[in-house]
């Protein structure tokens, strides 16, 4: 089984040094996080779009579908019924709904998609040993690049022992479906378990094996590809700046919120 | 260029006409440990040389190994006593990390050794640790691979390779750091047939390029190529030699826990005295023995346990199945188990045999065709329902057990069918004397051993009383004698008419237990029949990578198809009377 998001392609985005990959999801991040008007979300969320059809992320948008529609739709129902501002379409005592209200939901959903879907587009083309080294270009420490890379093989391994011991605690009989939701949280006991069993394990040999490989060797460790910045950097970096330069202004300029809706208000 | 400097100190030596390895009165014991688990371990290592250890779980082996690279006592901590050199010099004030490119460590678990993206980056890796310069690193990268013959895959995610290519890989990165000695822990146990040869071969090609070569394996007919043989019993070295000095002490081996090889055991039975090399070899031993043996060309077999007629229990017909955005894995499969039968499944990793395990519990409906259980469309059932009709146990115990105690585990199953409590403890009582567990029921199941484990998580199917038991590799990862007590416990609860299904990549497993082989490839079935009609398959089981035990073979050399080891003597014996 394929464990990780990254796509092999040659794509320009693919191309650009680690460092500033990272800065893009900043950038991406620092962008969204200004606008809550649904309708200025869509030229960023189109962006994203194209720059996922540039560097062939179809794929892994597409493996991520049911997880938008999981976080999204929440996400869009609760601020939806909760947000109490604007002239009431709905009045009850726990649902409100205005135009407002709606409005601001779907740009809260709209948001969280969106910096899913970055994040998703950050991991289709970067390597893990990428976001590594990038990080410790950053200044960051080198064992906690390793430690962020590793989590991302880890997690996969995890998840797929967990759906195993599924499968062997049902064959069992067992019901996972039984009872209220507290009821259901308890129920997973027999599957933690085995799995926080098999996770210990897995770290112990693992760290036998990092250890055996020269893990820990010193700080700086060498690396087999040489990572250059090269103008298509420059050029991307400056491209960023402009991006968040502009969601910011949409922000301070009140062209990035709801009229008569903003929680800053 | 010098790319490091191994911190290892000691008497200053050139390493020159030095042993690769040397250790002097090393005993060891584990923190918290009652016995030591190393006593008094005094052995030696020529350059180029290449020597096996063997032993039982526990007998010291994995210890010795992590105590060459100081993973012993530096990260699993205990009493530690004895000197450990390296080309001549102590490695006592090294840490495992300094050891990096003196020892190459290949361990069991392949999943836990490789970090990396790509297999480019995964080969790369330990030699960036080390800061070895950039240049270096890519002078040596291509080699590495060549060696392990994966070059061309460089842009490949280790995770979409084959168990035997990430072996291979973890091997290709400890061997591009260029260690003097290179240890290897049990390489094989998780691997299919093809997995098996690949790392083998590539050992015996290691071997012949002159790389020092120390290799822990339970099955002894792999380690016939060694230069010398080390046993270990309870952390002791009880036996030491070459080849044909070791593996003829059949006893010994047995004593020890090891599977002493089949080609030894004929040997021993007929009285020759001398060690089969090869089965050619032991070919032309019995043939000087016993003259009145027949030719070589023809084939025969007495088939004994004739194929059961009795009422079918699972029925699978036509079915086709893949996973979402996946290839198919099982292609208009048909079968039929009936009840009391004993089943063996074998083909490579990936040919459909787990898929088709899932299909008949209930975890996986078909795309088409249709599995019935006694007669009833098994896709309207949910798993559980069906779970008191066929059981199934997971390769890795470890998968299922959570409970404090080994009663609780067993009682799990039927405690969640809502037997009432009389029930339920006469169940348990009845299943733990089955699997021998009745003394342990008040312990903690993560304190037994792997054997143990298993056992439990068959106990704990067993206990819903299932009419047809699925063994998903039951013996993976067990040494010897824990698989003979599998089998064992196995076979009983087939003479008690419960249906057995055997997956395995255990070619004396499946002929010296199944009655039936089905075997697998890329989703189809390529054979269902008597077992020694399928190793008399040739062609087949070569395409398949299914090496018949060496018994067997020897066995087609004189007109029969033996299953095991007394078979053939005792065929043997009656031609030459």
């Amino acid at each position: 089984m394929k464990t990780s998001l990254y796509i092999d392609n040659h794509s320009v985005v693919h191309h650009l040094h680690p460092t500033l990959k990272i800065f893009a999801l900043f950038a991406a991040f620092w962008s969204i996080y200004w606008i809550d008007n649904p309708l200025t979300l869509v030229p960023f969320i189109a962006a994203e779009f194209v720059v996922a059809y540039a560097i062939g992320a179809g794929p892994n948008v597409y493996r991520f579908r049911w997880f938008f529609v999981l976080i999204v739709l929440p996400t869009m129902i609760t601020w939806m019924i909760s947000y109490r501002k604007g002239t009431p379409i709905i009045n009850l005592p726990i649902i409100h709904a205005s135009k407002q209200s709606i409005l601001f939901g779907l740009g809260k959903g709209m948001k969280v998609a969106a910096l899913v879907l970055a994040s998703v587009l950050f991991l289709s083309s970067t390597k893990v040993e990428e976001l590594s080294v990038g990080l410790s270009r950053l200044g960051f420490p080198y064992r906690f690049g390793f430690t962020i890379t590793l989590a991302f093989r880890l997690v996969p391994l995890f998840i797929d022992s967990a759906l195993t011991v599924v499968d062997a605690q049902r064959l069992r009989g067992y019901d996972f479906d039984a009872g209220g939701p507290f009821e259901r949280v308890r129920r997973y006991v027999p599957v933690i378990i085995p799995v926080f069993m098999g996770a210990l394990r897995k770290a112990n040999n693992m760290a036998m094996a990092l250890e055996a490989r020269g893990f820990g060797r010193g700080n700086d460790p060498t690396s087999f590809i040489e990572y250059r910045m090269h103008t298509r950097d420059a050029e991307a970096f400056v491209l960023l700046l402009a991006v968040g330069t502009v969601a910011f202004m949409l922000y301070w300029t009140g062209y990035g919120s709801i009229p008569g809706a903003s929680i800053h208000s | 260029m010098k790319i490091e400097t191994p911190i290892i100190g000691g008497p200053s030596a050139s390493g020159i006409d030095e042993p690769a390895v040397r250790i002097e009165e090393l005993t060891f014991t584990y923190a918290g440990g009652r016995e030591p688990a190393l006593r008094g371990i005094n052995a030696s290592q020529r350059v180029g040389e290449m020597i096996g250890v063997m032993g039982a779980s526990g007998a010291g082996k994995s210890t010795l190994a992590k105590v060459l690279n100081r993973i012993i006592p530096e990260l699993e901590g205990g009493e530690f006593a004895g000197v450990v050199m390296l080309g001549g010099r102590s490695i006592a004030q090294a840490q495992v990390r300094d050891l990096a490119g003196e020892v190459g460590m290949v361990f069991q678990d392949f999943e836990s050794q490789l970090f990396s993206t790509t297999v480019a980056h995964e080969v790369a890796f330990a030699m960036e640790r080390v800061g070895m310069p950039r240049e270096e690193i890519l002078a040596r990268l291509a080699p590495a691979l060549d060696a392990v013959g994966l070059r061309g895959f460089e842009e490949r995610d280790p995770t979409t390779l084959s168990g035997g290519q990430k072996q291979r890989l973890a091997i290709a990165s400890v061997l591009a750091l260029r260690p003097r000695v290179v240890v290897l822990d049990e390489p094989t146990t998780d691997l299919d047939p093809q997995g098996r040869a690949e790392v083998f071969a590539l050992i015996r090609q290691l071997r012949q390029e002159g790389i020092s070569l120390i290799v822990i394996e339970h099955e002894a007919e792999e380690l016939r190529q060694c230069d010398r043989i080390i046993i270990l019993r309870d952390g002791a070295i009880v036996a030491e030699g070459t080849p044909a000095m070791v593996m003829p002490q059949v006893e010994l081996l047995e004593e020890c826990g090891v599977n002493a090889p089949s080609l030894d055991r004929v040997a021993r039975m007929l009285g020759i005295a001398r060690h089969p090399g090869s089965v050619a070899d032991a070919e032309e031993h019995i043939r000087k023995m016993l003259p009145r043996t027949p030719p070589s060309d023809a084939v025969s077999g007495r088939e004994v346990g004739a194929l059961v007629e009795s009422k079918p229990i699972l029925e699978i017909e036509a079915v086709r199945f893949g996973y979402p955005e996946g290839p198919r894995v099982l292609d208009d499969i048909s079968l039929t188990i009936r009840a009391g039968e004993f089943v063996a499944i074998v083909g490579q990793n990936g040919s459909g045999k787990t898929t088709l395990a899932k299909m008949a519990v209930g975890l996986l409906a078909p795309d088409s065709g249709q599995v019935l259980l006694e007669g009833r469309d098994r896709t309207k059932l949910r798993p559980a329902e069906t779970a008191r009709e066929i059981g199934y146990v997971f390769q890795n115990p470890d998968h299922q057990i959570f409970a404090d105690t080994v009663e609780a585990e067993v009682k799990f199953g039927p405690r969640n069918f809502g037997l009432d409590d009389r029930e339920v403890e006469s169940r348990c009582a009845e299943v733990l004397a089955a699997v021998a567990l009745e003394n342990e029921r008040a312990t903690d199941p993560f304190l037994l051993g792997k054997g143990q484990r298993q056992r439990l998580a068959v106990a704990s199917v067993l206990a819903l009383r299932p009419r047809l038991l699925i063994l998903d590799e039951p013996t993976t990862g067990l040494d010897y004698r824990e698989q003979r007590k599998m089998m064992k416990l196995v076979s009983e609860l087939n003479a008690a008419g419960v249906a057995i299904v055997m997956i395995t990549h255990t070619p004396c497993l499946v002929a010296e237990y199944a009655r039936r082989v089905i075997l697998l490839r890329a989703g189809r079935k390529l054979f269902d029949g008597r077992v020694r009609e399928f190793f008399i398959q040739d062609e087949l089981l070569r395409t398949s990578s299914f090496k018949p035990p060496e018994v067997t073979s020897l066995g087609r050399r004189f007109g029969t198809v033996a299953l095991s080891a007394a078979e053939l003597v005792e065929y043997l014996q009656g031609r030459a009377r």
